[in-house]
């Protein structure tokens, strides 16, 4: 089928240039139909009625509805119920759930390790993440070989990720392990805490640096060169230019990656605990959403883990308010 | 043009392929959970009844680990496309049996006309899986822990074979890594709750909970924090703290630091055979589990699986399970299934026939499970365990025994602390089946 209208190019909203539209959305989306320009934007006004909007929304909706609201609603029902795994008896037991949650030192200690964890992890995929970055911006030559490089670790699967560092680091037959007590460092993350604390850090670290470090790579890019050029007619050698001037720029992006670590910490590092220590020794690992996915998957607590949830759900709401609340301030987006 | 008749003949036999074998066989659906030689060994035991007979066609599906099938088959049966059969650890049986979900064993050979004569099966297997004399499940892969040592590691360290108490053994442990025959005199195997505190106390003959361990009533708890018991997770500590037992952790599987001979010794399943056969390429043999001293050792309990019958099928579906059920309670078949996995049989006319053939002769090490499984007479410490949530409990057991291991906490407050965490989910499993058993 012949274009109907060829000299309709795709809507292209670059340079401040004319924004134009093909057919149907030309007649929707443009007040009274109008000529096209760019500087109306696309407000709420310039929908004709709300049968656009809702169909452009309705897929995000649906997944957003299927995905997220359903679930949240059932496991907010579960947690004020016991219940039978295969759902032949359920009793409403109002706050139980939650009481004995609070009175576990066994939670309280998975909350403490949580923090531990997701501190540690923050930082240092925050910092090595900027580290690569900075220094990758400063290499001529190959630059596109090490950014693939660095990139590839957030193709691998956690579970691999873990099992990988796992065996790496266990301390009858993993390689490295064999280095750490060469060097004459007792390594057992397998009767000590802290060694398998710090290798759940190692292993959601390594899988994380790379989302940071991609992000970094194009904040950098976009610190205007005209400025580094005149930081650099006035002396300024590369790592003062980068603490003084590249790193205040890209406060924006730092962050945003500040509050996602701490989301993909909280969140998505089940499966790294689950195939690296199994949240053990002692529960020395067992951070909160492994706890969620240990009491509902593995040993069948409902209840338990559903009120788990909505207490993770929860902090998660507070730490994201609480971070645009008071560390946005420090944040500069005008450049 | 070619294609498209091509697809339409192609579609149309396929058609006439479906409605005939509608026709011709019922199929059901075997969830199971095991893997590797062993899962081979289930495709091996379905063919071999497919091929039997013309009526029913079993489609086994592997579906993950214990815990996963169960999670599967909990899914699956609340959005009503349950399976006709899942296998389901010895763990779960109280969940099975008041999930609402099964039709017993008993109940469905009785009403398809193949009636199921319960003194058959072996004591231990009767006791655990079936209630007031009715089986609950179909016993299927059935196994208890027992003692596997490299012989050679033995006799290098000047000994002839691991002694049959545990104050025989510990020397011998410690004399291996002394004597640098190996630096890993035993490992732990990562189900020891299993094998080294519920055997322990079933061969000793000390109460784990109250109730005989459970079997008489929901309201049982768990004592195993006084006595005997305390001294085992005693002496795994110090066995531990020494380094003359390893723990395996993730990454690998405790049996192999046993079978690739970095390990002396490991307390595992008996099914371990079919691993330690593959891979073990020294010699090696097996004992019964060590006890101690002064105690006449009691028998063991039994681990492994059993399969599930769930409700919600039409009769024909019925018909085909049980004739599949009467299939696997065949002298040949679990003669077979004996000796081509290391899980023990579960009926005796299988072990007597397994020993009629000299099997035990040729292969000593397969008779110790069956042995020790049937020796002396049961008492109520070693009937079974009956415990609501178990693998909740376990979870928790584990971990405090653990941080006792670590030295985070002692033994003794270890143990108060794990019976206290497990009394407390026995509690709210009989909150929530009050009035159940």
């Amino acid at each position: 089928m012949p274009a109907r209208n060829s000299t309709a190019a795709l809507p292209v909203a670059a340079g401040g240039g004319v924004l134009r539209l093909r057919w149907p959305f030309r007649r929707l989306l443009l007040k009274g139909g109008g000529d096209g320009q760019a500087e109306s934007g696309l407000k709420r006004a310039h929908f004709r009625d709300w049968r656009l909007p809702f169909w452009l929304l309705a897929p995000q909706l649906f997944i957003l509805l299927l995905f997220f609201f359903i679930p949240s609603i059932r496991a907010l029902i579960q947690a004020f119920q016991l219940t039978d795994p295969f759902g032949a008896t359920t009793q409403w037991v109002g706050f139980q759930n939650f009481e004995r949650l609070f009175r576990s030192s066994v939670y309280w200690s998975s909350a403490q390790v949580t923090l531990i964890f997701t501190i540690a992890q923050n930082v240092l995929t925050l910092s090595l993440a900027l580290l690569l970055a900075f220094a990758s911006n400063h290499i001529l030559r190959g630059r596109g070989v090490y950014r693939t490089v660095l990139l590839l670790p957030y193709a691998i699967a956690p579970a691999i990720a873990g099992i990988m560092l796992a065996f790496l680091f266990n301390p009858r037959v993993g390689p490295v392990a064999h280095m750490l007590q060469e060097l004459g460092l007792d390594w057992d993350p397998n009767r000590n805490s802290w060694h398998a604390l710090s290798l759940i850090v190692m292993a959601s670290s390594w899988k994380h640096i790379c989302y940071n470090y991609i992000f970094l790579v194009a904040a950098l890019l976009s610190v205007p060169q005209s400025i580094l050029e005149s930081a650099y007619l006035d002396g300024a050698g590369p790592i003062q230019r980068f603490l003084r001037i590249s790193l205040p720029m890209i406060t924006p992006t730092l962050f945003f990656l500040i509050v996602i670590n701490f989301v993909y910490g909280l969140f998505e590092t089940f499966a790294i605990v689950d195939a690296t220590t199994l949240g053990g020794p002692a529960g020395a690992t067992s951070i909160l959403v492994y706890k969620v996915y240990q009491d509902g998957f593995v040993t069948l607590d409902l209840g338990s883990s559903a009120a788990q949830s909505v207490v993770l759900m929860a902090l998660a709401l507070f730490l994201t308010f609480a971070q645009f609340r008071f560390v946005e301030r420090r944040v500069n987006y005008s450049v | 043009m070619r294609p498209f008749y091509g697809a339409f003949a192609g579609a149309g036999a396929l058609l006439l392929a479906g409605l005939s074998s509608v026709q011709a066989a019922t199929e059901i659906e075997f969830w199971h959970a095991m893997s590797g030689t062993l899962g081979e060994r289930v495709d091996e035991l379905v063919k071999k009844f497919n091929d039997s007979q013309k009526d029913y066609v079993v489609k086994a599906i592997a579906k993950g680990n214990y815990d996963e099938v169960l999670n599967g088959t909990i899914a699956a049966y609340r959005a009503k496309r349950q399976p006709e059969i899942v296998q389901s650890n010895e763990r779960s049986f109280l969940t099975m049996v008041n999930s609402g979900a099964i039709v017993s064993t008993t109940e469905l050979m009785a009403q398809q006309g193949r009636p199921v004569d319960v003194s058959k099966f072996i004591a231990p297997v009767v006791s655990y899986y079936a209630i007031d004399g009715k089986l609950q499940a179909m016993p299927f892969n059935s196994s208890t822990p027992i003692l596997f040592y490299n012989r050679d590691h033995f006799k290098a360290a000047g000994f002839d074979k691991p002694g049959a108490t545990w104050q025989e053994l510990e020397p011998q442990l410690d004399a291996i890594k002394a004597k640098g025959v190996s630096k890993c005199a035993m490992v732990l195997p990562g189900d020891y709750e299993w094998s080294f505190l519920e055997n322990y106390s079933a061969v000793n003959d000390i109460p784990y909970a109250t109730k005989r361990n459970g079997m008489d009533g929901l309201d049982t708890s768990f004592v195993f924090n006084k006595g005997k018991l305390v001294g085992q997770v005693e002496r795994m500590k110090r066995l531990v703290t020494s380094g003359v037992m390893q723990l395996a952790g993730q990454g690998i599987i405790p049996i192999q630091l046993f079978t690739s001979g970095e390990c002396s010794t490991i307390i595992a399943s008996t099914a371990s055979h079919a691993a330690v056969v593959a891979a073990a390429k020294f010699d090696w043999s097996a004992a019964e589990l060590p006890y101690e001293q002064g105690v006449t050792p009691k028998n063991s309990v039994i681990g492994g699986a059993a399969l599930w019958t769930l409700k919600g099928h039409t009769p024909e579906k019925y018909k085909a399970i049980a004739a599949f059920y009467d299939f696997l309670a065949k002298t040949d078949t679990q003669v077979w299934w004996h000796q081509a996995t290391g899980y023990v049989p579960v009926t005796t006319a299988a072990y007597d026939a397994a020993k009629a053939e000299g099997y035990y002769q040729k292969n000593p090490t397969r008779e110790i499970a069956v042995v020790q499984l049937m020796r002396g007479t049961p008492s109520d410490n070693s009937l079974g365990f009956r415990i609501g949530n178990s693998n909740q409990i376990n979870v928790a057991i584990m971990e405090e025994v653990s941080a006792a291991f670590l030295g985070k906490k002692p033994v003794q407050q270890a143990l108060d602390d794990a019976v206290g965490r497990g009394n407390e989910v026995l509690r709210r499993y009989e909150q929530l089946n009050a009035g159940k058993k």
